[in-house]
């Protein structure tokens, strides 16, 4: 083994594809990949079939665990980092053990957003990022008819179409902060609305939500604009907030997420950041980007590697019309903002 | 039986609370942080107010507007030891529960026989003129506005900070014997000059009240209003219509206050625009939170370069922005990204991007007249016997700063009158027992501050406080948090016997086996070479900068040879008061 300890942050498909890039393109160092989740990497946009049923549990996941194993990379499950040093090259990990790296990647994802209005409705709200969120939705799904879905984020459409699946009554609110991460128009706004009415969706549209009042188990009264909804669930689906608050002080740079070059490097020498969580800017949209979908995370996670090991590498742009949605064709491949 | 109280001026003991009680040092006004929430702990809430306001006057105004320097060093927040303790609403809450009467004031002492006229009855002049009065000056103090408070009354909206709490607090100023001159403006309706003949030291702290201008095409078009000003005017009640869409450019308090104020005049959709980022912001964590809690949007990365509009503002275009390196000062350059133009539209602009100070022109002796200037350390101006403090010297700072400046100049005025100093500085010791904290209380959760719900009942009246204050059990729970770092543990190395149980049970690597420490020129230490040698071990040592005074280690030893002293930075009339009537 080499000197070289390189450590990835995040187990999603970025920090997955990195380690098992940087396995490839450093045969000798050490590689430690650390993961909250107390699992190993998995498809997070197949969780809303899995919830239908369409999907087995076991075709989630990317690899088995033992599989670090044999790629020599030392693989920590159930183990969140508290705290960066960058440039003592330092990890502080909440059951406060002290890791030093010689190279990093963060690839820690994002975590779902509740706009700061919701934030007092958060303990009964539904979200779906991990595959713990996606167990809560399925052990609740035998047992609720109706479900309000807030937001209406891309994730919310895949949801909405398993829930129409199990025959549930499903209301969606519709206002400019649905879709992300599209930008809000009337034109993409009227097209959606109507699609999802022609599935026997509820649309409410340009309203929100002013209370929401429990009345027993599963059993919900919102008010919305002037009318009362009354579900036995609350789906809420405001896209994805980079999770990068740990890293405040450190040195980073941070903006929504980690701010970093069209190289993903961070500023500090040896140290990326790859996937859902890093920020770039993009010349052609004139902005600031961060990804958002599975192809994109891939690619940015062997970038992120590729240049770790001393190439220079850039990041591709969003690519264009990636999905498909409801049957309309849309770029988004991307957001810049909320 | 103890050693009886100590008083030290040795600078190795100030060193030593400079970095072992990082909150008090972080405190422009050096509030005795440890002891005003032990105060609380105890119920003693009367207590707890007088000695916050003994080193910053304002309690009741600090605890809901500091920007809380001392959080940031709260040694709960390190890394891996949570949060820092929620210190300023622990303030808010002694002010809060305490029997409503005035604070305990030093002396009365002798009539001095010296005047002195205070310009500006904000934060500095106000901390000031108490301090003068309080060691026996006449003072007067000059406000150009109908009422004292300065940026507190009219920078400051109602719903962080209710009125009846300015007006008791600086009633307990005046009470001490300051004449209060309202509506006098100095430089046009009294020379300053005129007040140097009538006076033996005049003090300008007349604040920062000429809001910055952005210097781009557009801006004097109608609807785009300066910050300050606009504040000035929802806070006499005299806001101007906004129309539905606000942008606000800025990043600090005012430009927080303006964009909530803009909700409550019946904006709907209002966004604050960063030059930075959110990371940067210098407003508080809990300020940020509140104000998207009220639905205004945050963005960031971006610089106007021109305000839209013909007849009036129609929007604001902007290029993006990205962090550059730090400076010296750790500010990190901002650079713009040429070819990121973007327009947002917008039906009224707020420009909160800072403030400066109205040039004061005086003149002087052979040299006609020139703009007034002042040196920051000094406080003291070209022109014998006049002063300048807060704001007015510094530019714009916090209301904490401006209270440490103004009792520095009362400090340095009256020294220059009298010849003596009437406050000292000080680290007093007294011995004291091990703590009664228990370990557990380490990992209680931090105490958030309650506010008002549903967030549209706060815009049924502009003057609604949001922040409605912790119960009694809150603050006590918050109090509970804190890990009184003023509590000294030191292992007497005569008597210990080198067991290591006391290594064994700290729950960091505080308690260090040491082969040699480094000191400074004071004599403090500063570091420790530690070793795993025992033939090399000369001591045992405990590390308090990493120490969070549990007492684990006091509790296990075997000889007793730990002991606990309370050391506290505080101030006292000078000389032990052994000068003073």
């Amino acid at each position: 083994m080499s000197e070289e300890h390189f450590v990835v942050i995040g187990n999603g498909p970025a920090g997955h594809h990195a380690a098992a890039t940087l396995r490839l393109e450093a045969p000798s160092a050490r590689i430690t990949l650390i993961s909250k989740e107390p699992h190993g990497c998995y498809r997070p946009h197949l969780l809303p079939k899995w919830i239908s049923g369409h999907v087995r549990e076991e075709a989630l996941y990317v690899c088995p665990v033992e599989e670090y194993k044999a790629m020599a990379i030392k693989f920590r499950s159930g183990q969140r980092v508290v705290a960066l040093n960058p440039s003592q090259r330092e990890l502080i990990l909440d059951h406060k053990e002290m890791l030093r790296f010689t190279g990093l990647i963060l690839a820690v994802g994002g975590k779902p957003r509740i706009p700061e209005p919701l934030r007092n409705f958060r303990d009964v709200l539904f979200t779906l990022k991990r595959l713990e969120d996606a167990r809560m939705w399925k052990e609740e799904m035998p047992q609720v008819d109706s479900v309000l879905m807030m937001g209406g984020d891309l994730t919310s459409l895949a949801v909405t179409k398993a829930l129409l699946e199990l025959g549930k009554k499903v209301y969606f609110m519709v206002n400019e902060e649905a879709f992300w991460p599209l930008r809000w128009s009337a034109g993409l706004f009227e097209e959606m609305s109507q699609r999802l009415r022609q599935r026997g969706v509820e649309v409410l549209a340009d309203q929100r939500v002013r209370g929401i009042t429990r009345k027993g188990d599963r059993d919900y009264e919102v008010q919305v604009g002037p009318q009362t909804v009354r579900v036995g669930m609350i789906g809420a689906f405001f896209g994805l907030m980079p999770d990068v608050r740990f890293l405040a002080g450190s040195g980073l740079r941070l903006d929504r997420g980690i701010l970093v070059d069209e190289y993903l490097n961070t500023g500090f020498h040896g140290i990326y950041a790859t996937g859902d969580c890093a920020q770039i800017y993009h010349p052609e949209l004139r902005d600031y980007w961060v990804s958002v979908g599975h192809d994109n995370a891939v690619e940015l996670g062997r970038t992120a590697a590729l240049n770790l090991v001393g190439n220079t590498v850039k990041a591709k742009g969003a690519g264009k019309c990636i999905f498909e949605i409801q049957g309309i064709k849309v770029n988004t491949s991307w957001w810049t903002e909320f | 039986m103890g050693k009886p109280i100590r008083y030290s001026d040795d600078p190795e003991d100030f060193y030593y609370m400079d970095v072992n009680v990082p909150c008090q040092a972080a405190c422009p006004a050096a509030t005795n942080i440890p002891a005003y929430i032990r105060a609380l702990f105890e119920g003693r809430y009367e207590a707890s107010y007088a000695i916050n306001h003994m080193a910053n006057l304002l309690p009741g105004i600090l605890g809901r507007i500091c920007s809380r320097p001392c959080e940031d060093k709260c040694r709960h927040g390190e890394a891996e030891l949570g949060r820092p303790v929620n210190i300023c609403h622990i303030k808010r809450a002694a002010a809060d529960l305490r029997r409503k009467d005035p604070p305990p004031e030093p002396g009365p002492l002798a009539p001095l026989g010296k005047r002195v006229a205070v310009v500006g009855a904000g934060p500095a002049g106000l901390a000031a003129a108490h301090d003068l009065a309080t060691l026996g000056v006449a003072v007067t103090l000059y406000e150009a506005l109908d009422k004292a408070g300065g940026m507190l009354r009219y920078g400051i909206p109602e719903f962080r900070l209710p009125r009846e709490v300015l007006e008791e607090e600086i009633g307990y100023i005046t009470r001490t014997g300051v004449v209060l001159r309202t509506g006098v403006r100095v430089g046009q309706e009294v020379a300053v000059e005129d007040l140097l003949k009538e006076h033996d030291a005049v003090l300008l702290a007349a604040g920062c009240y000429r809001s910055l201008r952005l210097n781009v095409a557009g801006e004097d078009l109608p609807g785009v209003y300066p910050g300050l000003e606009f504040m000035m005017q929802v806070c006499a009640g005299q806001a101007p219509a906004l129309g539905r869409r606000v942008l606000v450019l800025g990043a600090g308090f005012t430009a927080f206050d303006c964009a909530r104020s803009a909700l409550r005049l019946g904006a709907e959709d209002v966004t604050i625009c960063l030059r930075r980022t959110e990371e940067d912001l210098v407003v508080t964590k809990d300020e940020v939170i509140e104000t998207k809690t009220e639905g205004v949007k945050i963005a960031s990365l971006m610089l106007s370069r021109r305000i839209l509009g013909t007849e009036r503002v129609e929007g604001v275009e902007f290029v993006r922005t990205r962090p550059g390196e730090k400076d010296k000062e750790g500010k990190r350059e901002i650079l713009v990204l040429e070819g990121s133009e973007f327009a947002l539209p917008a039906d009224s602009v707020i420009v909160a991007t800072g403030q400066r100070p109205e040039p004061l022109r005086i003149t002087v002796q052979g040299k006609g007249e020139q703009v007034l200037k002042a040196d920051p350390d000094t406080l003291s101006s070209s022109i014998q016997g006049l002063y300048v403090a807060g704001d007015y010297l510094t530019g714009p700072s916090t209301v904490i700063q401006a209270v440490g400046m103004g009792r520095r100049a009362a400090e340095k005025i009256i020294r220059d009158l009298t010849g003596r100093a009437f406050r000292e500085k000080t680290v007093r010791m007294e011995d004291t027992e091990i703590t009664d904290r228990k370990r557990a209380w380490d990992y209680l959760p931090r105490q958030e501050m309650p506010t008002v719900q549903p967030v549209a009942n706060r815009f049924q009246a502009p003057g609604i406080e949001v922040e409605t204050g912790f119960t009694a059990e809150q603050a006590r729970e918050e109090s509970k948090r804190c890990y009184l770092c003023y509590l000294h543990y030191e292992i007497d190395i005569k008597r210990c016997i080198y067991c290591r149980y006391c290594i064994d049970v700290a729950p960091r690597d505080c308690i260090k086996l040491v082969k040699e420490v480094q000191t400074n020129e004071a004599g403090a230490i500063t570091g420790f070479t530690e070793t795993t040698r025992w033939a090399e071990v000369n001591a045992i040592m405990i590390d308090n900068s990493r120490c969070i005074r549990c007492g684990e280690c006091m509790r296990v030893c075997p000889v007793n040879c730990i002991s606990v002293t309370r050391v506290e930075l505080t101030e006292r009339l000078a000389q032990g008061g052994k000068d003073h009537v």
